[in-house]
């Protein structure tokens, strides 16, 4: 075996420089195409209702995991922008390892009437508080720049 | 151990690009495979998951991500990935777990988007290989599938039309498969010989394309078998097997990881002479010579004679030994994993009777299913009865 911990230059041994590349281009599926679609041109949030259990998939499902049939189009309603905190935490460090100019809030969002929850970012004066169970709604970008896609939704915000 | 049956399958349809998500598909093919076997998930004791690599669909441990489309919430779930064997290897999962006993009802699905990998999926490919002594040269798998064509063609003397006559064959056969991505009844020997060269020998219409789909399998122990089905299609052996990753040293003109894999399953299945016991096979097809090394790595045939029987017609549907009357890869699509499709279920359709305008007319009692993949290195095998 050859220890490296003390080699100060990883690049001195032999070595060959290489990437994988990887480009996708990802398509949103049946139910998402549906879901992003709707929250173009509204301000509010489809989700879909399992025709046996009555399981509120959101975001919407084709079919539900736990009965496993599928769920119709008559199934498929409008709700609110808005729901409860379920988990949150306040993000100080990056994914490289630097600080965040300012403390981030992220959440799970239990969206209202729906067994279902998203991940967001919330927006508050007050990072600290306790977050867990305040209601908040989503501020969406203005409709002519929506794009279709989770970042249509700007933040959540206390009501 | 125990005797594994097969009582339903699924599939869908096999296309470039498909808008279902990875986990839709899963869903349509083993929605379909439950009805056919008259189950629900709650029948369901164990579920395996076959896919090639995450670098496909762009999602690291697709595995999870596919699940739930996969009626595996709140199971035991295990993914499998052996690359291009990866069709054949899941179902052979799916049997050890009914097999020793663990599961009664096991559930086999297989699902690929290559569609996702953009433009196009080849760009995935570039990464399997050894960093130091392949890659620097920017090679692709076409390019060296070509040098292992060329070989196996200068090894016998074959003739490129000999070979292209597979092609053909297969994309006719796939005229009758409702999830085909390219049927094609009037293709010719000299569409795919006038068909632009992609790496000498090999031309465009001689490989399979890339494609989304997703195909699943429901296995059941033999005697639980008997509530769902009267007669139900048994898996009489499996094997599998992998050469050197040093591919480089080996001679490419004979798939001996392939005969090894089939000695294996033979043996499980009693078979001394696999020529004459065997009704018709669905050997991995991705590019229309690998269906003739496969036939004779499946040692249903000598040494340079597939493209022999296959110029005389007995390869044929009505022939007597028909190969990949499913229209295989090269006409039903080549979603990676999900070609489980064409090389197990299609075993289950033809030796239920179930397999509409492909069926074969000869009343076959026992069929044998392979992939290939990896580093031209992985053969895996499967042989059902009826």
């Amino acid at each position: 075996m050859t220890f490296l911990e003390k080699q100060t230059d990883p690049t001195s041994p032999m070595h060959w420089r290489g990437n994988m590349q990887a480009d996708y281009l990802y398509l949103s599926g049946v139910a998402g195409d549906k879901f992003f679609k709707h929250l173009m041109k509204n301000d509010t949030f489809l989700a879909t209702k399992c025709p046996e259990c009555n399981k509120v998939f959101f975001p919407p499902r084709l079919y539900c995991e736990d009965c496993f049939c599928e769920i119709p189009e008559e199934k498929w309603f409008e709700v609110p922008s808005k729901g409860s905190i379920k988990l949150f935490t306040i993000a100080t460090i990056d994914s490289y390892g630097k600080k965040l100019k300012e403390p981030k809030v992220i959440g799970l969002i239990n969206i209202d009437q729906t067994d279902g929850s998203l991940l967001g970012v919330i927006k508050t004066d007050k990072p600290d508080e306790e977050l867990q169970g305040v209601h908040v709604e989503a501020v969406l970008k203005p409709k002519d720049k929506r794009e279709g896609t989770l970042k249509d939704i700007l933040y959540f915000k206390k009501k | 151990m125990r005797k594994v049956a097969v009582i339903g399958a699924g599939m869908t349809l096999f296309r470039r690009i498909l808008q279902e998500t990875g986990k839709e598909l899963s869903f349509l093919a083993t929605k379909m495979a439950m009805e056919d076997a008259g189950i629900e998930k709650k029948d369901l004791d164990m579920v395996i998951m076959g896919s090639a690599p995450d670098a496909f669909d762009g999602i690291h441990l697709k595995g999870e991500n596919l699940l739930d489309g996969a009626a595996a919430a709140n199971k035991p779930y295990v993914r499998v990935f052996n690359g291009g064997g990866t069709g054949v290897f899941a179902p052979i999962a799916g049997w050890w777990h009914v097999a020793s006993g663990v599961a009664d009802v096991a559930l086999v699905v297989c699902e690929e988007k290559m569609g996702s990998c953009f433009p196009h999926p080849q760009t995935a490919f570039r990464h399997i290989w050894d960093p130091f002594l392949d890659r620097p040269l920017n090679t692709n798998l076409v390019w060296l599938f070509a040098m292992e064509m060329n070989r196996y063609m200068t090894v016998h003397n074959i003739k490129k039309e000999d070979i292209a006559r597979v092609a053909v064959k297969n994309k006719r056969n796939a005229v009758g498969h409702p999830c085909a991505q390219l049927p094609d009844e009037n293709i010719t020997i000299d569409d795919v010989l006038n068909s632009e060269v992609v790496a000498w020998p090999v031309q465009r219409l001689d490989i399979s394309p890339p494609s989304d789909g997703a195909s699943a399998l429901i296995l059941c122990s033999e005697e639980k078998a008997k509530k769902y089905v009267e007669d139900p299609i048994t898996i009489a052996g499996v094997g599998w097997n992998i050469d050197s990753t040093m591919w480089t040293n080996r001679d490419l003109y004979f798939p001996r990881y392939v005969a090894n894999a089939a000695k294996m399953a033979y043996k499980m299945a009693g078979i001394d002479n696999p020529r004459k016991e065997i009704d018709f096979a669905e050997p991995y097809d991705p590019f229309d010579y690998k269906e003739l090394q496969h036939m004779e790595g499946l040692l249903l045939c000598d040494k340079g004679e597939a493209p022999i029987l296959t110029r005389e017609g007995v390869t044929q549907r009505d022939g007597n030994l028909p190969i990949c009357p499913s229209g295989g890869l090269l006409g039903v699509g080549n979603p990676i994993a999900a070609t489980m499709g064409q090389k197990v279920c299609e075993l289950y359709w033809q030796l239920a009777g179930k397999a509409g305008k492909r069926q074969i007319p000869t009343d076959p009692q026992i069929g044998v299913g392979q992939a290939w993949g990896d580093i031209m290195q992985m053969g895996t095998v499967i042989v059902m009865k009826r």
